[in-house]
């Protein structure tokens, strides 16, 4: 256990509130755990080492620049600030609830008691972190039958030397819809772990949008987790630039049949960027639908790692899964790791899965070049346009507007070599 | 339908029976004293006394691995006897007409005829027997053109230089925990020196075969192509039926200098234990090559035997211009366990690696292929490119693929890919519909999922391994 763990576990001792009987558990597991090694296979390419004996003051409420509202985006906007929700909660459109995880009536507390925990695997180390000291958070309920057209923003802003956990959870009733929109960014010193946990009813549907955007010195950990009942529908897109230690974890969970999941991840890493995603799909029942497409850019010295696991239980018959890990690798100096994972305990299935590694096509550059493109602009346009066709499907129009001038911004800082 | 298909794979294991032969065997058990009195049987030099040692203090050391896809109890080294030898042999023959008739005629029973009149024009052949080498035919033809074929006993007294230079030098003692044990009480194995720029004039071959109850067999192999040469070698083993298991932990080191080529095959028939998973080798192998300036070397591996496999035939593309190629066939049934794979590390420019593995799973067993594929930083234009498909049949196995892919180099190119399919209800009846019966149907259909790998084989081998499949998934269909 390193000192910054042991320091957690004594602080996890201290808390006390209406989720203390879920939080038990985890600590217990928490103060069996071991600090990741390179041995531990989860963390295999990825060290914590920078976390290991860090010390942050906790929720200090730092002065933060008010988060910028996306031009144009009909939202509802959550803004929390090292870990503390910021907005008013007023004038909910009708089917929606949003209440703060502290301010839970009984009747709401009886439910996310059973939903803590439940989406989310007890395997990941920081998950059961946040599990024992995420006090902040908010909990987010659709009603039956509701569609809710506004966007839920949940923006979280991290101060410098703060410490923050934030908990999301998230229950979408029966033929209800929604989008939320996980937004993390900063680039100060400062570490948190973000866990988002989605409850999918029969025939429900969820947009989902993580933004792990937060960059330079930042740590963040965080993972979003899904349950899909019969028929559910989850659209997931995640896009990740990598810091000094950028980790997030992925689980759908394929409770009900017919169930269907696309998950379209993207990653752009420069400078000495980490960023690792580890993806897994539990088919547990027949008939489930997987598409998982996962793109990355790495460029000077930065790394990758991506995991991405399906696993198809006994029984779990007719499954379809597909992964997809495609990386172009920009320079001498960075490195990419990745591991697309298949368990498969059920014989009438099809399931694939391919990675590639390799760098921008040649062919392509000099076609460019041959007609009065810079080397520059060129490879800007065709690492763009290998990003962009994920970006294009994007449910959401107004928020891939919002994200691509982010990321051609990033192509351009992107040193060529 | 699935019913049928299952039916077809219990089948006989043919080769599971056990010759009655004296030996002499140690007591199980494992010390420094043991190490010494196979030393002493192999009439070793101080120096390999020494090496044997020293590994034994780190394999002391280690802990025993448990990352693979693979279950097992716990196995006590200590109830484990480390040398056996049929008593005929302790007095060395000197030639085939001395040789105890019985271990002729366990070998004859085994479709592996030593009387070299008899064998099959251009293969040479390295007989084990449990702890020794019995006799290795072709000797005298091959040392016409150089070549050197003989026990691994014999080369470290004939040829130490040889031996010392290169045993150990591709897997290192420290390697992993059962090649640590392996160096320390290896005991018969092949090996193999071509010289430079000699084309080897046959294929040459080992054939192993643990008889004796509670043995472990632990089998040294190392082949040297030394520059501009070639050479084709095929491996074969078999085990008797017992309700044990017994293990096999051998080490197989390949050395290919500049421009030269070494193929690789095995056809692997340990006796895989009884449909409830009772019984059978537990079969932990090391297998490396490295390969030098524009060497290739290629592995390929028919793997249908064993309860638990664990077993990862790699290439180190250390010289410019080298070629890495993995070709596998892995079936398992009952409740076999297999996990296995390859490596590929690129080092020098210009490597290429191709990785072609087919993974068939039946009955209650579980099959995983493990791969490690890494573009080191000066891997400029390295390319790789591999292809795991698994075929499941019955809905009691299980299918698993697990590929480490890095890269540190931009020019090198990495493709994966793996996929996942059935013995289709439609295949199936279109065989049928043209007359065959639902055996021949799933032989064919599992023939053909197969062919990319044995059109790797060498010719004998390959029919041989067709054989093995068809054996294998008899009784499979019903």
């Amino acid at each position: 256990m390193s000192d910054w763990l042991g320091r957690a576990v004594s602080r996890a001792e201290q808390v006390s509130d209406w989720l203390s009987p879920q939080r038990q558990a985890s600590l217990a597991l928490l103060r069996e755990a071991q600090w990741p090694t390179r041995k531990t296979e989860a963390w295999k390419y990825t060290p914590v080492h920078v976390l290991a004996d860090a010390e942050f003051a906790a929720a200090a409420n730092s002065e933060l620049a008010a988060a910028e509202a996306i031009e144009g985006l009909n939202s509802i906007e959550l803004v929390f600030t090292d870990g503390v929700l910021q907005s008013e909660l007023s004038q909910l459109p009708e089917g929606l609830t949003i209440v703060p995880l502290a301010d839970a009536s009984s009747e709401t507390r009886q439910w996310a008691a059973e939903a803590f925990s439940a989406a989310k695997p007890s395997k990941h180390l920081f998950g059961l972190v946040n599990d024992v000291l995420a006090t902040a958070g908010v909990i987010i309920d659709v009603a039956e039958g509701v569609s809710i057209e506004p966007v839920i923003r949940i923006v979280h802003r991290i101060g410098k030397d703060c410490e923050a956990h934030n908990r999301v959870l998230v229950r979408i009733a029966k033929n209800a819809s929604v989008t939320v929109v996980e937004d993390f960014s900063g680039e100060e010193k400062s570490f948190n772990t973000g866990y988002a946990e989605y409850t999918l009813a029969e025939s429900a549907s969820l947009e989902h949008y993580r933004f792990a955007l937060q960059t330079g010195a930042a740590l963040s950990v965080g993972g979003s987790h899904f349950n899909l009942a019969d028929k559910a529908q989850l659209n997931s897109t995640l896009v990740g630039f990598g810091s000094e230690l950028s980790r997030l974890d992925v689980d759908v969970n394929h409770t009900g049949e017919h169930a269907f999941a696309k998950l379209n991840a993207i990653y752009l890493l420069d400078g000495n960027e980490l960023f690792d995603l580890h993806s897994t799909i539990e088919h547990m029942v027949p008939n489930g639908t997987t598409e998982e497409n996962v793109r990355g850019i790495v460029a000077d010295h930065s790394r990758a790692v991506f995991n991405g696991r399906i696993h198809i239980h006994r029984d779990a018959q007719k499954t379809l899964a597909e992964l997809n890990n495609r990386n172009l690798l920009m320079s001498r100096d960075a490195e990419i790791n990745t591991k697309p994972e298949l368990e498969i305990y059920a014989d009438d299935v099809r399931c694939a899965h391919g990675a590639t590694i390799a760098e921008i096509d040649k062919g392509a550059l000099y076609y460019l070049r041959s007609r009065g493109v810079s080397k520059a602009q060129a490879q800007i346009m065709l690492s763009f346009g290998f990003i962009n066709e994920l970006v294009d499907q994007m449910p959401n129009q107004v928020l891939a507007e919002w994200l691509r001038p982010q990321l051609r911004q990033r192509f351009a800082n992107m040193e060529v070599k | 339908m699935t019913e049928q298909i299952n039916q077809a794979i219990n089948r006989e294991y043919e080769a599971g029976f056990v010759s009655d032969i004296e030996s002499e065997t140690f007591e199980p058990g494992l010390d420094e004293d043991v190490i010494r009195r196979i030393s002493t049987m192999k009439n070793e030099p101080e120096w390999m006394l020494e090496w044997r040692l020293k590994a034994f203090a780190l394999w002391q050391k280690m802990e025993e691995p448990e990352w693979a896809h693979v279950h097992y109890p716990e196995i006590n080294f200590q109830d484990i006897s480390y040398y056996s030898a049929p008593k005929s042999m302790a007095d060395k023959p000197k030639s085939l007409d001395e040789v105890d008739p019985e271990l002729l005629a366990t070998y004859d029973k085994l479709g592996i005829p030593l009387l070299e009149q008899q064998m099959l024009a251009g293969v040479a052949v390295d007989a084990v027997f449990d702890s020794v080498s019995v006799v290795t035919t072709f000797r005298e033809k091959l040392a016409e053109s150089g070549v050197i074929f003989c026990p691994i006993s014999e080369a470290i007294q004939e040829y130490p230089e040889l031996v010392k230079k290169y045993l150990g030098s591709v897997v290192p003692q420290r390697d992993n925990y059962y090649a640590a044990l392996n160096c320390a009480v290896f005991t018969d194995g092949s090996f193999v020196y071509i010289p430079k720029g000699v084309r080897c004039p046959m294929e040459l071959s080992t054939y192993f075969r643990i008889n004796e109850m509670n043995t472990g067999q632990f089998e040294r192999t190392l082949i040297i192509a030394d520059e501009g040469s070639h050479v084709s070698y095929l491996e074969g083993c078999t085990a008797p039926q017992r309700d044990e298991n017994q293990l096999h932990a051998a080490v197989v080191e390949l050395v290919a200098l500049d421009n030269a080529e070494i193929k690789y095959s095995t056809v692997q028939n340990w006796y895989p234990g009884d449909e409830n998973g009772k019984g059978g080798i537990y079969n932990f192998v090391t297998k490396r090559a490295v390969c030098h300036t524009s060497a290739k070397v290629s592995w390929t591996q028919v793997e249908t035997g064993s309860a638990v496999t664990w077993k990862y035939p790699s290439c180190i593309l250390r010289g410019d211009n080298s070629i890495g190629e993995f070709y596998s066939v892995a079936l398992t049934r009952g409740m076999q366990q297999a996990d296995t794979g390859t490596k590929m590390i690129h080092m020098g420019k210009n490597t290429k690696s191709t990785i072609i593995s087919k993974g068939i799973s039946a009955g209650r067993s579980n099959n995983s292929y493990r791969g490690l594929v890494r573009m080191g930083p000066r891997a400029d234009g390295a390319r790789n490119f591999t292809q795991c498909d698994s075929l499941l049949i019955g809905g009691q196995c299980g299918a698993h693929t697990f590929p480490y892919v890095e890269s540190k180099n931009p020019s090198a190119i990495v493709e994966h890919e793996a996929t996942t399919s059935k013995v289709s209800d439609d295949q199936m009846f279109l065989c049928q519909q043209r007359g065959l019966d639902p055996e021949k149907a799933v032989s064919m259909i599992v023939n053909g999922f197969c062919k990319e790998v044995f059109k790797e084989l060498p010719m004998e081998f390959a029919v041989e391994a067709g054989k093995l499949l068809e054996i294998s998934l008899e009784g499979s269909v019903g």
